[in-house]
């Protein structure tokens, strides 16, 4: 992206959420990022790392969320500006360090930028990290659009060393992954040079040694840091109001919410009652501002998602000017008015106007919603969730649920995130039985491996994506043999954090600038540990098989098995098949007792057809990604496989 | 004989116990594999009816189809089935030796329709430890390597699927009376495919009053005998009632009441002792250490009975009296404690679209359920 680095002042882009989130860290002079990939997160850092160079900045994906916000705050000490990046799972990593850093400060200005995921669309929980900035006592800020996205991160920098501690700047999906209409400001000229000045009086903010002890005395420097912040949120120009003097109703709101209550509002032509208070500080809240805005309206409505974060930290103010005032009426998630989970849109807004305001509102004809109902049904072929053709988690998955159906002892698989993460569904044979956190399937697989003694006799089999292995795997595998689990974990190597992108990881001779750098090699530090590994290749289906029969087999402790293939997306294999594929139609028997079809039926992958009319699978030369494992799955020899030239 | 599919075969034998892991179903198509002594199903086949179903021996097993087919008759119930004589057997002076379990009667025959061309490939059972580890043999100097009983469920069937996708087409299946059933109903081309041409061109059975779980026998030796080094196993003619196991430094003795637990469910509702659907059936024989019993049953067994015994594979020798009626009264007591068990729990001749795992005329089955005190045909 170019235009982050040679974008003029005062010039406007089209920059997605993340982008200007980005190029708010450059204006800021941020010298060192970190951060792990997740979406919707990944390309803040994957932006900075392409302009690195040019910017004379330092920036990493780091072996997890925690070492990245180590990292960052290692540049902070040494008097940089620095950030770190995740998504909302990412800061629950990153907590045991961030609540010890709060508590000593920092020094050059530090952000962290979690971006959540109100409705789980890439995630597999609804968890967000606003109620982390009350717990941790740092300020926290939401960008209202993706103008505010840009202009905040400087704003928050600045805030940061006027304090000395972290702040935290959320962003969420429709922000960091929409696009919006933002204007440049100025990149700085010159960076500070890193100095970590450890020599002065212990308890020197600037030039001491940097802890969270002693607590009962820091503790009270951070609380006057927050109340700091508190006073500065009182003029903050990211906390803006538009509507009438004395509204009949103000609506409270940040984030994306802000332009989703912009548009009910406008929709329904509420404008003259409806008053909007756009919060860009919402921990802690700006009394007086809220005050002066309360004392205007007697009925208030909240707008945001997921957890009432805002409502609840309003109606504490609320009660408290309660005396002075009078009591409000607060409309929010609590009583129903927004829902209480998942992403909020334009029309559940309106829903809540309409009822408090007492309106008749019809978005669309009642029968113009069911006849695009039935053009959707009608129109839009069915699709699974899949694994892409030629992905060799297919192969994958497709040899440990017959190894553990040849088994025949009803074992099971523990797993995680990543796209592996399929293996729940169809796609993966529903061989995958357990799914939580990064690294938590081998963490489980540890434990039920010493439930022998209770009577389990299930086969355990862990997996774990290449880049989670680096992330949180490494202590579950230490646990695991140290206490002599009986289990088989297999790390699915596609030589890259394939699901968020293609991030390289510590596995990989490259960093996330492009600069060589030292791998490590995971069948290395398996064996290292003391667990007994093999590496093989996933596509070799036959040799994979008996490998893992044989590791599944007995009681051996933890056995480790790599499955090395690369992702079919990733660049070095993209549009470069290596078999020319065909299928015989003589050969192939269908439907019929000896096959019914398992490609298209059982197997299925896309690249795999069914032929209704001929009554015969084909192969469909467009998606084929020519991995040739269709031709190891066949029972007939239908399908054959040629090396390409 | 009625033919469901894989779901009910799921249902029916998988699920229920009954499953013998004769390896009839394995190989056929990708859904049945067998690791380790079990079968089992890899994923769901959604078709009514398969060869799965039509060839298990532990499902919807007809006996007077069967009986039709053999000797075109119904079934009689008759404890050995229908034979036409019984002989004392022993491997002769050509048949090469080997470590057998008794009379080696079985290798013998198996070498000599090899050389003779009666066969071209031989489906055995050998062992690997104690897991059975079938084979397809096609040299008669492999065949030594498969003598002895083996005393546990084998999926010796798997070598037959394999033998017909490798284009073998006069095989000759030494096995089980499971075997033999399975073996029967898959060459009387229940699914009426139209491209069948019979495989097999030789069966020859193997007395069984029941067999072992292969990973329960496993389990339960792992704590008496390294699997290496045993060497042979034994059960020594009642009324012993133990198995020996010879290792290479001693000898173990089982109670045979310790391992009956092992028993698959599917051995209990076995009726047929003597493999009646074989062309001769082959057992111990009782009091004489060194020789079988060989139960002629077809024609072509009766030859290949003959032909080896001129040729100095097999010694013959005439069946005592005494031994017969022994014979039958085991066997039909082995009919009667399964006929009872399957008409217990409602498997037999089922009614209205419910699926038996034995069907028979009323005649036999009320004959082989009366007290088998004494019968001799």
């Amino acid at each position: 992206m170019s235009e982050l680095i040679e974008g003029k002042p005062g010039q406007r882009y089209l920059l997605m959420g993340n982008q200007a989130i980005a190029r708010g860290a450059l204006e800021a002079g941020v010298s060192v990022a970190a951060g792990y990939p997740g979406t919707p997160s990944s390309e803040i850092i994957e932006n900075l790392a392409k302009v690195a160079d040019e910017a004379n900045m330092y920036v990493e994906w780091s072996s997890n969320e925690k070492v990245a916000a180590e990292v960052a705050a290692a540049a902070s000490f040494a008097g940089l500006r620095s950030l770190c990046v995740m998504k909302q799972n990412g800061v629950n990593v990153a907590s045991d360090f961030l609540l010890h850093l709060v508590g000593g400060g920092t020094r050059g200005g530090m952000v962290i930028v979690p971006c959540d995921d109100p409705g789980a669309l890439s995630s597999i929980n609804e968890g967000e990290s606003r109620h982390f900035a009350r717990m941790l006592e740092i300020p926290l800020l939401e960008p209202g659009d993706f103008q505010e996205a840009k202009d905040m991160v400087k704003w928050a920098f600045e805030l940061s060393e006027q304090i000395g501690n972290l702040v935290m700047l959320r962003s969420v999906t429709r922000l960091s992954h929409a696009s919006g209409s933002v204007k440049l400001g100025a990149l700085p000229e010159n960076r500070p040079r890193a100095r970590f000045r450890h020599g002065g009086f212990v308890l020197d903010p600037q030039e001491g040694a940097v802890t969270s002890a002693p607590v009962a005395y820091k503790h009270v420097l951070q609380q006057e840091k927050l109340e700091k912040a508190e006073s500065l949120f009182e003029d903050c120009p990211f906390n803006t109001y538009t509507g009438p003097e004395n509204p009949e109703l103000l609506v409270i709101t940040s984030s994306a919410c802000n332009l989703y209550c912009r548009e009910a509002i406008e929709i329904l032509g509420v404008s003259d009652r409806a008053g909007l208070l756009k919060l860009g500080t919402t921990w802690p809240l700006p009394k007086k501002l809220i005050r002066t805005h309360l004392e205007n309206c007697s009925k208030v409505l909240v707008v945001e998602e997921v957890i009432p974060f805002l409502e609840e930290n309003l109606k504490v103010l609320a009660a408290e000017l309660a005396m002075e005032i009078g009591p409000r009426t607060i409309f929010a998630k609590r009583d129903k008015t927004i829902p209480s989970v998942g992403e909020m849109n334009p029309d559940y807004v309106i829903a809540a106007l309409v009822k408090i305001f007492d309106l008749s509102y019809e978005a669309a004809p009642a029968d113009y919603v069911e006849k695009a109902g039935l053009c959707v049904m009608a129109g839009a072929p069915g699709r699974d969730l899949t694994f892409c053709p030629g992905c060799p988690h297919r192969a994958s998955y497709w040899t440990l649920h017959n190894v553990l159906a040849l088994d025949n002892r009803d074992g099971f698989i523990c797993g995680d995130i990543g796209c592996y993460s399929l293996g729940m569904r169809e796609t993966g044979y529903y061989a995958l039985k357990t799914m939580h956190a990064m690294g938590s399937g081998t963490g489980l697989a540890s434990g039920f491996g010493k439930l022998d003694q209770f009577g389990m006799d299930q086969p355990i089999v862990a997996v774990s994506g290449d880049s989670t292995f680096f992330h949180s795997v490494i202590p579950a595998l230490v646990n695991a043999v140290h206490y002599n689990a009986d289990i088989t974990l297999v790390v699915f190597d596609n030589s890259g954090t394939a699901m968020t992108g293609f991030q390289p990881h510590p596995g990989l001779e490259v960093d996330a600038m492009g600069h060589d750098a030292p791998s490590i090699d995971i069948e290395s530090v398996c064996r290292a540990v003391g667990a007994q590994t093999t590496v093989c290749d996933p596509f070799d289906m036959e040799l994979t098989r008996d490998i893992l029969l044989e590791k599944i087999t007995g009681k051996n402790g933890v056995q480790v098995l790599i499955f090395k293939q690369s992702c079919a997306l990733s660049p070095e294999k993209k549009g470069k098949p290596r078999y020319e594929m065909h299928l015989d139609e003589n050969i192939c028997i269908g439907e019929n007792c000896g096959c019914n079809k398992l490609c298209t039926r059982v197997f299925k992958c896309p690249g795999l057809n069914w032929d209704e009319k001929n009554q015969h699978a084909r192969i469909d030369e467009v998606i084929c990604a020519g991995c040739g494992v269709c031709a190891s799955v066949c029972p007939t020899g239908a399908i054959t496989k040629k090396e390409r030239a | 004989m009625q033919i469901y599919g894989p779901g009910e075969l799921l249902d029916d034998v998988l699920q229920t116990g009954l499953c013998i892991s004769c390896g009839a179903c394995v190989h056929l198509c990708p859904y049945f594999a067998t690791w380790r002594g079990k079968t089992a199903m890899m994923f769901s086949c959604d078709r009514k009816q398969g060869r799965c179903h039509a060839f298990c021996p532990k499902t919807e097993v007809d006996l007077d189809q069967l009986s039709s087919k053999a000797n075109n008759a119904d079934y009689t119930g008759a404890p050995m089935g229908a034979y036409q004589q019984v002989f004392m057997a022993r491997a002769g002076d050509k048949s090469g030796g080997g470590d057998f379990q008794d009379g080696g009667t079985v290798s013998a025959l198996v070498r000599f329709a090899l050389e003779t061309g009666r066969i071209d490939a031989a489906v055995l059972t050998g062992r690997n430890g104690l897991m059975p580890s079938p084979g397809l043999v096609t040299h008669s100097g492999e065949v030594a390597a498969f003598a002895g009983s083996k005393y546990t469920a084998a999926p010796t069937l798997v070598s037959l699927n394999d033998g017909i996708k490798q284009g073998y087409g006069r095989m000759g299946v030494v096995g089980t009376p499971c075997q033999m059933t399975a073996v029967a109903q898959m060459r009387s081309n229940p699914m009426q495919d139209s491209d069948f041409s019979d495989p097999v061109a030789l069966t020859i059975g193997l007395f069984c009053t029941w067999a072992l779980d292969a990973r329960g026998l496993l389990a339960f030796m792992e704590k008496r005998a390294p699997e290496e080094e045993i060497l042979k196993i034994r059960i020594p003619p009642p009324p012993a009632g133990i198995l020996v196991l010879e290792t290479q430094s001693r000898t173990i003795e089982i109670p045979l009441d310790d391992i009956r637990s092992l028993v698959p469910e599917g051995c209990r509702v076995c009726p047929d002792m003597t493999a009646e659907w074989a062309d001769v059936s082959v057992g111990a024989m009782e009091g004489e250490d060194g020789w079988n019993t060989l139960v002629v049953r077809s024609e072509k067994g009766l030859k290949l009975a003959e032909d080896a015994a001129s040729a100095g594979y097999i010694v013959l020798a005439d069946f005592p009296e005494t031994s017969l009626s022994h014979l039958n009264t085991a066997a039909a007591a082995k009919k009667k404690r399964a006929f009872d068990r399957a008409c217990s729990q409602g498997l037999v001749n089922t009614e209205k679209g419910g699926r038996a795992v034995l069907r028979v005329n009323k005649q036999a089955l009320e004959k082989m359920i009366s007290e088998p005190g004494g019968i001799h045909e």
